[in-house]
């Protein structure tokens, strides 16, 4: 049986009244494409961040290879407003911070592209190789860590180079193009060294051909860096193209789940999701 | 060519050494050299001239480098008749007079021909950019130390640049914070006060103690440090409240810092003065006979030290981390930043540095009294990062010489009452300076937002193009 990277078990996150995530359960295995899609305000953003510790989720439980990672019941005054739909919350209470899950080996883009903004490209990956480092301050500070510095930046030049923008490493990141943006989002994600990697809608603002050579270079950085990807898309070809199996949810709930093939076939997911894509 | 630039390294170095020789052998000197100018003992049938001597001797073992110049030109002006002047003599007089400019120029030379050697030597092009800094740097020192024998030490032009350069110091310490790790504390005077408190109360010579403390019975602490140690300390302690303020507010997410730094400067300001702790910290009297700086060089030291460490921090990886939590918090964190841990870290680092000029503005002053480190002095160091340019060291260096120039020196006049004829020119009264000051700091905050520098640094490369930019457009023009 493969590894289970990825587990989450009845996740809910509630803000206020509004529950965004319900019960969401769901899995992925090692070096899987999977994709979370649904309509805008589904509840997706908000599912990734749960999982990267941003949002400390309502109740529910995260697993990443096996180990708990997060696990949390109604606390406060949420436990007379909890609107979830399952009430069977988990005993014990962990929380993780999201530089923590990113040691673990889960690195993330942005759907909202959040750039280093007063750094150049290289730099914004440089940035993201800190967890590699093993100097101190005062090693750090007086250069005695030269040797590993150069690995440091070495080892940034190669993820840039892996998305091809080894021209461009010298420029202001928000001074580059959208879709380049993107691709230094994920060279940063890169340089942290993920086992998983959480794919924000990566094609949003692409082009059909951007969009294109976008899910070719997934499936490539996938092969070379053995990893397992989780991604929110709406560029349903996108989707169906690189995706081994799909979650649908709306509303917070998950509607429907399986093979790109089924997805598309399924009248409620059509209804939902993508009749309304379409209309 | 080789050969060329060594033998003149070769010769600067030998210029050098005799320089540095002769001027370290002649600072003790002085008594033997006024025994050699009177060999028939003049002195002691001419009771004027024996009590001009022994004036000369006194301030020289008083160590007063300026009192005993001015005795001994009037000494050996006074006396020239009976005074024998052979040219040794002569000579060893001169080096004691301007020891300290000779042997300023005579490091400068040395690190010319330093520099020079290593030119020689290097092939890598990063020696080659080290070397103009480095000869820069050592002749900004010895430029210092020069100017100061030649106005004085305690001339308006020195006091400036004594201050400048503690202010200068702070600032940077403060932009560590607030301009690069996007951390907003308003705590700086604070940490200024605990700085140099800790380094007064620890050095003030065990024998002055009855007198500074006299109505706490010569105080509880009865030893003293050397200087320096006590100056690490001074950071130290700024550097553990500092951490201890952090512990809780700094993993809160907003910005409660300015609010928790604020109250911990009032406080700890009220606390120092709290008769309760006279023994220590003698109450609201002025703690003061510590030891202060002789020379300007000491703050330019001890503030240059501080400054390239502060520097060389901000350009190490954790300097990165620091600048990536300013530009973006949650994508820091999702980078596997420790956010709590690299501020915490940020937090620190600056109040040790504020606690490192809390002392020097302690030996500057010479004197120490809490209740002159008000919130007032906060805004003062925050006024002059803004206008060097939040996340620039070299802007920050800059704003602390001008705003000190200008708050001590150039416009002093508008304080003035000033008289033209019988025209009593308006506005011109004490504590107009401080109006026309903040003028100019609201236009700057209105319309020059990013301040001197931005967050761009000096560099020679920059100053070389700006420079030849500037010449071309002469020429076009
Ligand atoms: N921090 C928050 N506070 C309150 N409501 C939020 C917050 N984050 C997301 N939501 C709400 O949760 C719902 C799901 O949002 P999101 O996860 O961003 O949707 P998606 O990514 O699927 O478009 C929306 O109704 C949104 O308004
Ligand atoms: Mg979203």
């Amino acid at each position: 049986m493969a590894e289970r990277v990825l587990e989450l078990q009845h996740v809910t996150m509630q803000f206020g009244g509004v529950v965004a995530v319900d019960n969401l359960s769901m899995h992925i295995d090692q070096g899987e494409i999977v994709a979370l899609i649904g309509p805008n305000g589904a509840g997706k953003t908000t599912a990734f961040n749960c999982i990267t510790g941003v949002y400390v989720p309502t109740a529910g439980q995260v697993r990443y290879q096996g180990q708990v990672i997060v696990s949390a019941q109604p606390q406060g005054k949420m436990k007379a407003l909890y609107a979830g739909s399952y009430k069977d919350f988990p005993s014990q209470r962990v929380t993780s911070t999201p530089d923590a899950i990113t040691k673990l080996g889960v690195a993330r883009t942005f759907q909202n592209i959040r750039l280093f903004k007063t750094q150049t490209a290289f730099e914004n990956v440089l940035i993201a190789t800190h967890l590699h480092r093993s100097s101190n301050l005062f090693t750090a500070a007086l250069r005695l860590n030269h040797r590993e510095e150069k690995q440091l930046r070495e080892h940034a030049l190669k993820m840039l180079e892996a998305v091809g923008l080894m021209d461009e490493k010298d420029e202001l990141a928000t001074s580059l193009p959208y879709g380049k943006q993107r691709r230094l989002e994920i060279a940063r994600a890169l340089a942290t060294n993920p086992k998983l990697l959480l794919l924000d809608e990566p094609a949003a603002g692409m082009n059909p051909q951007e969009t294109d050579a976008l899910g070719q270079f997934i499936q490539e950085v996938r092969e070379r860096f053995d990893l397992t990807i989780f991604l929110i898309e709406h560029h349903m070809d996108l989707v169906m193209d690189i995706s081994e199996r799909i979650y649908v949810i709306d509303f917070g709930r998950q509607i429907a789940t399986g093979l790109p093939q089924e997805i598309q076939d399924n009248p409620d997911v059509v209804t939902a999701y993508l009749g309304v894509e379409e209309e | 060519m080789k050969a060329f630039k060594l033998s003149i390294a070769f010769l600067l170095a030998l210029a050098a050494a005799t320089l540095l020789f002769f001027s370290f052998q002649a600072k003790d000197s002085l008594p033997q050299l006024l025994e050699r100018m009177d060999p028939h003992q003049a002195a002691l049938q001419d009771a004027q001239m024996q009590k001009a001597r022994d004036r000369v001797l006194d301030s020289f073992a008083e160590g007063n480098r300026e009192r005993t110049l001015r005795n001994l030109d009037r000494y050996t002006g006074g006396f020239s008749d009976s005074l024998v002047m052979d040219s040794r003599t002569g000579f060893e007089l001169f080096f004691y007079e301007n020891g300290p400019s000779l042997s300023a120029l005579g490091m400068f030379l040395l690190v010319a021909a330093t520099a020079l050697t290593g030119l020689v030597f290097s092939r890598q092009g990063k020696w080659r950019r080290a070397a103009l800094p480095v000869v820069l740097i050592a002749a900004l020192y010895a430029g210092v130390y020069i100017l100061e024998n030649m106005v004085g030490g305690s001339s308006m032009l020195m006091t400036v640049l004594k201050k400048g350069a503690i202010y200068a110091l702070v600032a940077v310490s403060m932009n560590l914070l607030n301009g690069f790790t996007g951390l907003f504390s308003l705590g700086q005077a604070g940490f200024m006060l605990i700085g140099a408190y800790i380094f007064a109360i620890f050095t003030i010579p065990v024998e002055s103690r009855p007198q500074v403390y006299q109505y706490y019975a010569g105080g509880l602490i009865q030893f003293e440090m050397p200087t320096l140690v006590a100056m690490v300390l001074a950071g130290l302690g700024a550097a553990f409240f500092a951490w201890l303020i952090g512990l809780p507010v700094l993993r809160l997410k907003s910005d409660y810092l300015a609010i928790a730094t604020l109250g911990f400067a009032e406080i700890i300001r009220a606390v120092f003065q709290y008769d309760g702790l006279g023994p220590i910290t003698n109450g609201s009297n002025l703690l003061r006979r510590f030891p202060t700086f002789q020379t300007a060089l000491f703050p330019f030291a001890v503030a240059g030290v501080s400054i390239a460490l502060i520097a060389l921090l901000i350009h190490s990886t954790y300097g990165r981390s620091f600048k990536a939590i300013r530009d973006d918090e949650v994508a820091a964190e999702a980078m596997g930043i420790n956010l709590y841990r690299h501020k915490q870290m940020a937090f620190v680092i600056s109040s040790f540095f504020a606690g490192i000029g809390g002392a020097l503005l302690a030996m500057y002053q010479t004197t120490v009294q809490a209740a002159a480190f008000t919130s007032a002095m906060t805004y003062e160091i925050l006024l002059i990062v803004v206008i060097g340019g939040m996340g620039s060291l070299s802007g920050s260096v800059m704003a602390s010489f001008l705003f000190v120039a200008a708050s001590e020196w150039w416009l002093r006049f508008l304080d003035n009452e000033t008289m033209m004829g019988s025209f009593r020119v308006p506005l011109l009264r004490s504590g107009f300076r401080m109006v026309a000051f903040s003028v100019v700091i609201m236009v700057v905050v209105l319309f020059y937002r990013q301040g001197i520098m931005g967050d761009r640094e000096l560099s020679i490369a920059r100053l070389t193009r700006w420079l030849g930019r500037r010449g071309k457009g002469g020429r076009d023009g």
